[in-house]
């Protein structure tokens, strides 16, 4: 920005005296200078346009909830969300630890949850373990294909292994949650530490 | 030997305090801002530096018990302090958490002798306690929860205080002389605490387990977890030196003698390191809280009211004398009663009345089985029916003969014999 500078008309024109003789002289001035003052305006334009474009984007990637992206908590659930609901599951790591999962008891859709709190529990040959939300919202669905069939959580952990939908009420939260490379990253050294 | 005791005792004033401090400062931590200061929940003490205690329940009430459980489970660090609770109930049956209690128990059996059912808070299967039972329950952090340590524990008790070896097979059970299985085991896993449970047989009344536990014929579908019934035998029978205090005693010692992750022995050194066995007294005073989570563990909308839901479809043949006279009738008349039960409450009945007994003059109105829908599957939904058939008499305050039947079909339906 700091490289555009800014001209005044009257301070080219003023320079330049008027005189006929000169006026072949003061056209190639104008001439000149029209041909700088568009540069300029193109230039001037086109990093503005990219300004703005930049910050949109930006804003879009800080607020929208529309990114696809995977995110986990250190209980080894996930989230992806999409037009601000959410699909939880728990990941492979999960599944291998548990096991055979026999039972899946789900949150039914109504349930409002907060970041944390339990709101269900898978039953495996080993134990039963507590389901906590990665993120506050309102239940909208429960995945009735894993209630009739709990093996899927071990087939399918990411997809058809869900385990039910929230309408997310602090998409903040997803922030707080770690990236695919964050939770790899938080496996090895969970895993380094038990062994 | 009077040192040890009051070393015990001093230890025991000391358990309310530590019992105490609740794990405030590592759930904050979990909501922090970054992955570092969430890593800082994971980080445990070395091997070195946790102590162990034996408590024992004073309680012989299942769900006294269970509360007392799941209490120390939500309230308690165990960090630092890894705790063993022994515990023995008066005849009760418990049901694992995600169990139908219907298909698992004989639920009039149990009513009769005045036996409780109990659902618990762990997964697994059914089993049945009385007084000649020993329970433990072994509490850790969730990373250090290790059933197969724990089931070890019991083994070399058993193998140093009776001489009796034994096996853990594929599904930890304990096993003994190749096939009779003395122990149960179930487990819950939560963020911060797991806890192992299992129940040994001492000298259990081996004809009420049989018969609290009996399957039948019931015609239930459902997705709850099923039992794997086996084989059990009393420890008492193969030693009668085994009684659930010597048994709790040299557990007890077995636990303490013993490093907090691995299976070592530590003899007399490692068990003046530890904290000792206490004696707990599940009260209110105690252990604030603990009523209220005893009487969620009583209520019936938890003992059976959390069943999954299942289909219960039975069909029963009409006697002859039902079916109306001078007619012939080419197959079997049947009367098949099917619903379905949701949260312990009938939620849709299906009345397949054969043509034998429509043409005698039953009529299966619809008003009948509306009345039934959110009734308890109980003898509730049988005295549902019963009044339902008489409104529609009139004046006659008696069942005739159809409808008897038909009651009492019901009556096989939900009280499952």
């Amino acid at each position: 920005m700091t490289s555009i500078r800014t001209l005044h008309t009257k301070q080219i024109l003023g320079n330049v005296p008027y005189n006929s003789s000169n006026i072949y002289q003061r056209n190639m001035m104008l001439q000149r200078y029209l041909l700088q003052a568009t540069k300029q305006c193109f230039t001037k334009h086109y990093i503005l346009q990219s300004n703005i474009k930049q910050s949109y984007c930006e804003l879009r990637h800080r607020y929208s909830t529309k990114t696809k992206e995977r995110k986990y908590t250190d209980r080894h659930e996930w989230v992806i969300v999409e037009n601000d609901i959410g699909t939880v599951g728990i990941s492979s790591y999960a599944q291998e630890s548990l096991g055979d999962v026999v039972f899946a008891q789900l949150p039914d859709p109504g349930t409002v949850v907060k970041e944390g709190d339990e709101c269900g529990a898978l039953e495996s040959v080993k134990a039963a373990s507590e389901i906590y939300s990665p993120v506050s919202g309102t239940v909208t669905e429960k995945n009735i294909d894993v209630e009739k069939k709990p093996a899927l959580i071990n087939t399918s952990c990411y997809d058809k292994g869900w385990l039910f939908k929230l309408k997310l009420t602090q998409p903040d939260e997803l922030k707080e949650l770690m990236t695919e490379v964050d939770y790899e990253k938080f496996l090895k050294t969970d895993v380094d530490k038990d062994h | 030997m009077a040192q040890s005791l009051m070393r015990k005792i001093a230890m025991s004033n000391m358990f309310v305090v530590v019992g105490l401090t609740r794990r405030t400062s590592s759930r904050s931590l979990a909501t922090g801002k970054n992955l570092a200061s969430k890593k800082i929940r994971n980080e445990l003490p070395p091997e070195g530096e946790v102590t162990k205690s034996v408590f024992m329940s004073q309680s012989t009430d299942i769900n006294t018990n269970l509360a007392l459980e799941d209490w120390m489970y939500r309230n308690m660090d165990f960090s630092n302090h890894h705790v063993m609770m022994v515990w023995r109930n008066e005849p009760c049956v418990v049901i694992g958490r995600h169990q139908n209690p219907w298909l698992e128990a004989n639920v009039p059996f149990l009513a009769e002798k005045e036996i409780t059912l109990a659902r618990r808070n762990s997964g697994g299967g059914t089993v049945y306690h009385d007084r000649g039972n020993l329970n433990i329950t072994f509490f850790t952090p969730r990373e250090r929860y290790d059933r197969k340590y724990n089931l070890e524990l019991v083994k070399r008790a058993l193998y140093r205080g009776f001489g009796i070896k034994s096996v853990i097979n594929d599904r930890h059970d304990i096993i003994v002389q190749d096939k009779y299985k003395i122990s149960g085991t179930a487990a819950k896993l939560g963020r911060l605490t797991g806890y192992h449970h299992c129940t040994l047989l001492v000298n259990a009344n081996k004809a009420d387990l049989t018969k609290a536990l009996a399957k039948r014929e019931h015609g239930i579908q459902t997705t709850a977890t099923a039992s794997t019934p086996s084989p059990v035998v009393n420890l008492a029978d193969m030693d009668n030196k085994v009684t659930v205090e010597a048994l709790q005693t040299a557990i007890g010692y077995e636990y303490l003698r013993t490093p907090a992750l691995r299976l070592d022995d530590g003899g007399e050194r490692q068990i003046l390191k530890q904290r000792g066995f206490q004696f707990v007294n599940p009260t209110e005073d105690w252990f604030p809280g603990l009523s209220e989570l005893k009487s969620e563990l009583e209520s019936w909308d938890w003992a059976f009211g959390r069943t999954p839901e299942f289909t219960v479809s039975r069909s029963f043949p009409v006697p002859a004398e039902l079916l109306a006279p001078s007619k012939v009738y080419s197959a079997t008349q049947e009367l098949v009663i099917s619903m379905t039960v949701e949260k312990g409450l009938i939620d849709d009945v299906t009345l397949n009345i054969p043509p034998g007994l429509v043409e005698s003059g039953f009529h299966g109105e619809a008003s009948v089985i509306t009345h039934l829908k959110g009734k308890r599957f109980t003898s509730e939904a049988l005295s549902a029916l019963e009044d339902a058939m008489l409104t529609r008499h009139g004046d006659v305050k008696k069942l005739d003969d159809k409808e008897q039947f038909v009651a009492k079909c019901f009556d096989q339906v939900v009280n499952t014999i």
